[in-house]
């Protein structure tokens, strides 16, 4: 570091020049999140707003209140705790206890962000971290997928028309049920973690973030080319494997978080195509039905690595471009 | 000793991810906190930590087997196979010395440390405990040296980026350290399950 | 400077507690304390072998040639893990069995052959004993509330006992290796709290916890590490 140029700010990852920018960041990728949630709304009923509710004011509340304990400056005007919120919000379940929300947004907020010194020095995504641990930790309730009569008929005939909790696309297509069509997995009009089911929604919200140049669309990209690559040599319906599970929410809002992806568009394909292969390779082998969390955490944790060499190749160019 | 190579592509893998010594079974802690701050120092212990491994694995497996077993003293093991170890870590530093003095350069630091290395003792006295032949004591015992590098590698990436965190003053130095391979370890759980599918176990 | 028996003995259960200020003897107690049954089993087997050693080793200090010194040392701690062993697989064979290949690894662990050069072979043997209580009970403590902590949130019960499972979903990460890791985490930083960073300090050295410094040349030039 020690050839910086001088007129550039030597600071931790997103390389945030002041405040607003990043408030002006986050608040764009909220506004992209609404189409998800209103789709959510739609097929959950308004227990998806509540939820999003909690794990927003949750979140909010361990920022402010691990700053104020640790004596420094308030955060929360950067909107990253809502950001963190709502996303984490998508990545549960409609009808888990709001309580273990809780427990998430404490992990996310305090244990992956605040301890590590705040926002831009976590080196994981805390929403992703905040999905794992309930996720393994609480695997029953993380699990309890609801059924509504807003959802393909697929859906509600595999569980039967009494039942209250039924599999997601991705366990019907484990076990070799009627999965549903296509169309429908576009839509989103399925069951899953809250704010995932929607593809439809999710991509207007990331063509969003594209065009408002909030996200280079390079780990989204690959990320979703990766899936569909290997999902043809696998023998799989590309469509479905890019439709089903938390593949678009993971690669358009959490794999691009740029405190914890490469700095670099070479960086950034790596990153996104190592995402692709590891969600591919959990879903198609592992215990776990989805591996898309699990995927984006290992990239995360391989992402020095990858600005290590990426960045000896391209030195001083990609610092200063990295996003303000 | 018949052994297919699926099954032996299997213990080795198992080793390096799903049973990752560090990661999961908690061996070898001290050079993964100590020595995982540079990425050279990183990958030069775990060099030395495969090449003790091996080693060691294909000398106390055949005392156990051969010397210890059949006399009725299996009891033994916990002090023979320390004396092995640390003899061995002499002897392999003595040949790198005078045959391969630039590895002996590279890797000599860390080699006395490797006689303390749980992670050593313990493959060793694992390989028994787990019934391994001899041949799958070797394998396994590579892959949990490659699995403990794997671990050095991505946790010496995470502490190149953590290093000049502004930490909160009771969380400096070990403790966030700590909390930092908790969340690295939560990613080596994602993959559980998936060798015995792949490789039909 | 003559130390009161007193002072040696709690020495090692508060001031320099072996895990949570000397951080050594990490792996075990990271790894067996899922249960608080495990924590006091590991936690008693170390004060054991460590209290026996420190004794031998301080009567042994004039006799051991200086040079050959830890594998004299590494050959007594391991009797003792021995006999430990056999005594737990004798009358304790569930403790044994659960408690598992972190028996033998005492050998390595890095408190016993620490204190046995830090302290057995400079002092008297009813010093040596006296530390060798004193670390083991604050290993032992250490160990049984790491485990309590993990056990009570990742399981919902201590000992067994069943405190808050049926209630309250229990959080079962915390008795994985996550859940290891950063209960730890949390501890050493509640005493650098509470000792107001006291202890990071002396922790500076960058040897302190690593399983050679016993007897790395480098310890004296500051580390391996730059």
């Amino acid at each position: 570091m020690a050839d910086m140029h001088k007129d550039l700010i030597v600071s931790a990852a997103p390389h945030v020049v002041s405040p607003a920018d990043t408030a002006s960041i986050m608040r764009d990728v909220v506004i992209a999140l609404i189409p998800a949630l209103a789709v959510s709304t739609y097929v959950f009923g308004f227990g998806a707003i509540f939820l999003t509710a909690v794990c927003v004011i949750a979140c909010v509340f361990f920022e402010w209140a691990a700053r104020k304990i640790l004596k420094r400056e308030n955060t929360i005007g950067d909107w990253s705790a809502i950001v963190t919120g709502v996303i984490l919000a998508f990545n549960l379940p409609v009808n888990i206890p709001k309580w273990m929300a809780v427990v998430g947004c404490f992990i996310a907020i305090v244990v992956v962000k605040q301890l590590f010194g705040g926002l831009g020095q976590n080196f994981a995504n805390p929403a992703i971290v905040g999905r794992i641990t309930l996720f393994i930790g609480f695997a029953t309730p993380m699990t309890n997928w609801v059924i509504t009569d807003r959802m393909s008929q697929a859906i509600i005939n595999y569980s039967g028309p009494d039942a209250v909790a039924g599999a997601t696309p991705l366990a019907i297509n484990a076990a070799g049920g009627q999965l549903p069509s296509n169309l429908e997995m576009f839509l989103g009009t399925i069951n899953g973690s809250m704010g995932e089911v929607s593809t439809v929604a999710l991509l207007i919200g990331g063509i969003y973030l594209v065009i408002r140049k909030v996200i280079s669309p390079a780990i989204p990209v690959s990320f979703l080319a990766t899936v569909a690559v290997l999902s043809l040599v696998m023998g799989f319906d590309p469509i479905f494997q890019l439709c089903a599970g938390g593949v678009m929410l993971g690669a358009i809002f959490m794999a691009t978080d740029y405190v914890t992806s490469p700095i670099t568009t070479p960086g950034r394909i790596i990153f996104g195509i190592g995402c692709g292969v590891f969600t591919m390779l959990i879903r198609s082998y592992a215990s776990y039905p989805e591996g898309v969390s699990f995927a984006i955490l290992l990239m995360n944790i391989l992402t020095p690595h990858i600005d290590r060499i990426t960045r000896s190749k391209l030195n001083g160019v990609a610092k200063g471009g990295a996003k303000a | 000793m018949n052994l297919s190579l699926t099954a032996a592509f299997y213990i080795v893998l198992s080793a390096i991810i799903t049973n990752n010594y560090v990661l999961s079974k908690f061996l070898g802690i001290c050079p993964f906190l100590g020595v995982s701050k540079k990425l050279d120092n990183a990958m030069g212990m775990s060099v030395a930590v495969i090449i003790v491994m091996v080693v060691a694995t294909a000398v106390t497996w055949p005392i156990q087997h051969y010397l210890l077993d059949p006399r009725g003293i299996g009891y033994m093991q916990t002090i023979v196979f320390i004396l092995v170890i640390a003899a061995l870590v002499q002897l392999i530093e003595i040949f790198l010395k005078k045959y391969i003095p630039g590895l002996h350069k590279a890797l000599g630091i860390y080699l006395p440390l490797i006689t303390t290395n749980c992670a050593v003792l313990g493959v060793c006295v694992l390989n028994i405990d787990n019934e391994f032949s001899f041949v799958q004591s070797l394998l396994n015992s590579f892959g949990s040296g490659v699995g403990f590098m794997l671990a050095m590698f991505l946790f010496a990436g995470v502490r190149s980026k953590i290093e000049t965190n502004d930490y909160p003053e009771s969380f400096k130095g070990i403790a966030s350290t700590l909390v930092a391979a908790s969340i690295t370890s939560l990613c080596f759980l994602g993959f559980s399950g998936m060798l015995e599918k792949i490789f039909g176990m | 400077m003559k130390k009161s028996k007193l002072s040696i003995l709690t020495n090692g259960i508060i001031r320099e507690n072996p895990v949570l200020v000397l951080v050594l003897g990490t792996c075990p107690t990271l790894a067996i304390s899922t249960q608080a049954i495990n924590g006091i089993g590991m936690g008693l087997s170390v004060l054991v072998v460590l209290t026996c050693s420190n004794i031998i080793i301080s009567a042994l200090k004039r006799i051991i040639p200086d040079t050959v010194r830890i594998p004299c040392y590494i050959v007594v701690i391991a009797t003792f893990v021995t006999i430990v062993q056999l005594f737990l697989k004798a009358y304790v064979p569930a403790l044994d069995k659960a408690l598992g290949v972190y028996i033998p690894l005492i050998v390595v662990n890095c408190i016993i052959l620490g204190r046995a050069e830090a302290f057995a072979s400079k002092n008297s043997v009813i010093d040596s004993a006296l530390d060798g209580i004193g670390m083991g009970i604050g290993y032992t403590l250490t160990a049984t509330v790491m485990a309590c902590i993990r056990e009570l949130l990742g399981s919902g019960t201590i000992f067994g006992a069943t405190v808050t499972a049926g209630t309250i979903t229990p959080f079962t990460i915390m008795v994985m290796a996550p859940g290891g890791f950063f209960v730890f985490g949390c501890l050493i930083a509640l005493v650098n709290k509470l000792t107001k960073g006291r202890v990071r300090a002396k922790r500076q050295n960058k040897c302190m916890g690593c399983p050679g410094a016993a007897f790395c040349s480098k310890v004296e030039e500051g580390g391996c590490e730059e």
